[in-house]
């Protein structure tokens, strides 16, 4: 049965407003009290590490939150405050709720105790009565799914036997709000897929999780919402596939800009010039975004210095610098227009654009007129929206068979 | 849904503390026992204590109902302090009310002392001393008292252990500083007047003087100290509480 009350959808569970958390320095006693009686007189810590900077979030009930963010950047000091584990330095929590919620699947496991023994203790911190314990306690012996190991003391499990008995737990306590901070790393593939399976029911039942993850697959399937944390700071709130496609992008970009670097050493400032390279109905240089099969032109003007008309060749690359498509004008007979005084211009439109959603860029090369030579490249950023659990970069013409049915794309 | 995690918290200390080997329980009773021993030994016959207006064989009795909720408030106290420390790896990762973690120590050992302390007035009564039956139900609230006087110094110590960690060396000779101080071994009536009233300020010479009052001795008669003495403990768990906390949202940041 359920311990707590039934909370209507979108009652606000925790909200976080202007939070900021700093470690003292605590590595010598001296520091040590010094840092203590600064917290007697309510004042912040002088000096220390500043984990978190000014966050707010909230957090309503039958919401699923992703916490994204490189390692260090504050996800896990984030969760711990969120369940009130620790107390913010600056800023408010409001609505705290003390919901039993774990920060690690092993925490609170007595490592001379037997699993079932382990299991009563766990189940009470999280909020379970010793009766309601019993009761459940097959389904939690055949969700962990470890034997007799069960009657063995904990430190003899290995890692993944701790998360498996941790989250079996976890899945009898039917907690409201569900946090998980890179728990599901540990256990393999299908105890994994199990918890996975579990956690969709759970949120399918109105439920609210919180989960801080490196894999964004896992977040886009199982958050609508995400916050990427950078430095302490959020960099970004707001739709999952928006914020994660923009953390994916950025990381993409970084590793292009390293890859860019080596390539631009090469590149030759020829006689024949890219003049300007821009969307169709789009001011240069600002972003363009898409949605999912919108067509796309971009039109390029070109300098030649001997007046005959240079080639165009023009790329679409992943944000990360992987080639999707490339063609030149030269290769399908196609002339740019002249525009006089060595100007050329020519323009090229894509239908229906087939990219699965996330960070473009669309590069336009001008070439000598034998299509031999790449003598100027300029770049256009632009980025598809739209909720796609494709894989890859372009949606390919499909057809899935069964049987004698044949259904639709 | 607190009570499951108390209720669990105080098996797994029993547990830990006193029935993992088999002889833990019978250690618990031993121990003290044999401190008794000792103690009466030295006094009563090395030292040749007496308490005035009472037999010499009184003197163990008289020792034995004052020493057992003295070991119980003592050891609770110094087990409870260091219980946050002990328990850092549970703090930062599970959200709990951790000021059950002091109370669930402090419980644990009082409860154990209390199974003990039941074991000796039987065997006193069996040795021939009168111990007054009616004078156990007064005697049981002087003891909540007592283990409500333990619980408000758990909060505060406990908390303040993870902040300032010499409390670990400090607080055990404090303890024997203040068992000594306190008429436990001896009677307050032996000591001249100026150093009686000093005493009267020590809290436990009211837990002890009741007790013996209570117990064995009689002649109870009310005085402003048993209204005074409630009182104080409860305002002082009160605060410890509100001090526990305050504190706790910065535990994991000193752990």
């Amino acid at each position: 049965m359920n311990e707590y009350k039934q909370r209507r959808p979108g009652e606000l569970l925790v909200a976080l407003e202007g939070v900021s958390k700093i470690y003292p320095r605590v590595n010598r006693p001296g520091e040590r009290l010094r840092a203590f009686f600064s917290l007697l007189r309510g004042q912040e810590p002088k000096d220390g590490a500043l984990v978190l900077d000014d966050v707010s979030l909230e957090v309503r009930s039958g919401e699923s939150l992703g916490i994204i963010g490189e390692n260090g950047a504050g996800k896990s000091t984030l969760l711990k405050i969120l369940t009130g584990v620790i107390s913010p330095s600056r800023g408010q929590v409001a609505g705290q709720a003390r919901m039993a919620a774990l920060l690690e699947l092993g925490a609170g496991f007595q490592p001379d105790f037997s699993g079932l023994d382990n299991v009563r203790m766990k189940g009470a911190l999280l909020g379970m009565s010793p009766g309601e314990i019993n009761r459940k306690l097959d389904d939690i012996l055949a969700f962990a799914d470890i034997g007799e190991y069960i009657h063995e003391p904990v430190k003899h499990y290995s890692s993944g036997m701790v998360v498996r008995l941790g989250f079996a737990v976890v899945t009898a306590s039917q907690p409201e709000l569900l946090i998980t901070d890179e728990v599901l790393a540990v256990g393999d593939e299908s105890f994994q897929k199990k918890c996975v399976r579990w956690i969709e029911g759970f949120l399918e039942s109105g439920n609210t999780l919180l989960m801080v993850s490196h894999s964004m697959y896992l977040v886009q399937k199982l958050c609508h919402k995400a916050i990427w944390i950078e430095q302490g700071k959020t960099r970004e709130y707001g739709d999952v596939f928006d914020v994660t496609q923009s953390y994916l992008a950025f990381h993409e970009a970084r590793s292009a800009t390293e890859k860019d670097n080596r390539e631009k050493a090469g590149g030759e400032a020829g006689l024949y010039r890219l003049e300007s390279f821009c969307f169709a109905n789009e001011l240069e240089g600002t972003e363009k975004i898409l949605e999912w099969g919108d067509s796309l032109e971009a039109e390029l003007v070109l300098h030649s210095p001997d007046g005959r008309p240079p080639a165009a060749l023009v790329g679409i690359i992943r944000a990360d610098g992987t080639p999707v498509y490339g063609v030149a004008s030269e290769v399908e007979g196609a002339t740019p227009r002249a525009l006089g005084d060595g100007k050329f211009a020519i323009s090229i439109r894509f239908d229906e654009l087939p990219l699965l959603p996330g960070n473009y860029a669309m590069r336009g090369h001008a070439m000598d007129p034998e299509g031999m030579r790449l003598c100027d490249t300029l770049e256009l950023r632009f980025r598809v929206r739209g909720v796609s659990r494709e894989l890859g970069y372009v949606r390919l013409k499909h057809h899935w068979l069964s049987g004698q049915e044949t259904t639709g794309e | 849904m607190s009570n499951g995690i108390f209720r669990q918290l105080v098996l797994r200390a029993i547990r830990t503390d006193y029935l993992n080997n088999l002889s833990g329980f019978a250690w618990l009773i031993l121990q003290p026992l044999m401190l008794l021993a000792v103690y009466a030994f030295v006094f009563s016959t090395i030292f040749k204590a007496r308490i005035p207006g009472l037999e010499p064989s009184a003197f163990v009795p008289f020792l034995a109902i004052a020493f057992w909720p003295w070991t119980a408030f003592s050891e609770s106290v110094l087990k409870a302090s260091q219980v946050v420390t002990a328990n850092a790896a549970l703090i930062g990762k599970v959200s709990f009310r951790t000021e059950l973690l002091p109370l669930s120590a402090v419980t644990a050992t009082f409860l154990m002392h209390m199974v003990g302390y039941a074991a000796v007035l039987i065997v006193l009564r069996l040795m021939g001393t009168e111990i007054d039956w009616f004078g156990l139900l007064p005697a049981l609230v002087v003891l909540a008292v007592l283990y409500a006087f333990a619980v408000a110094l758990a909060l505060f110590f406990s908390a303040l252990h993870v902040f300032i960690r010499d409390l670990g060396q400090m607080l055990p000779p404090l303890m024997t500083f203040w068992f000594f101080m306190s008429p436990i071994l001896y009677s307050p009536a032996l000591l001249p007047d100026h150093l009686a009233s000093l005493m009267e300020l020590n809290p436990m010479t009211w837990f002890v003087g009741r007790l013996r009052e209570f117990l064995m001795l009689g002649g109870y008669t009310p005085a402003l100290s048993d209204a005074l003495i409630p009182a104080v403990v409860i305002i002082l768990c009160f605060l410890g509480f509100r001090f526990f906390r305050r504190m706790s949202g910065h535990f994991e940041d000193f752990l």
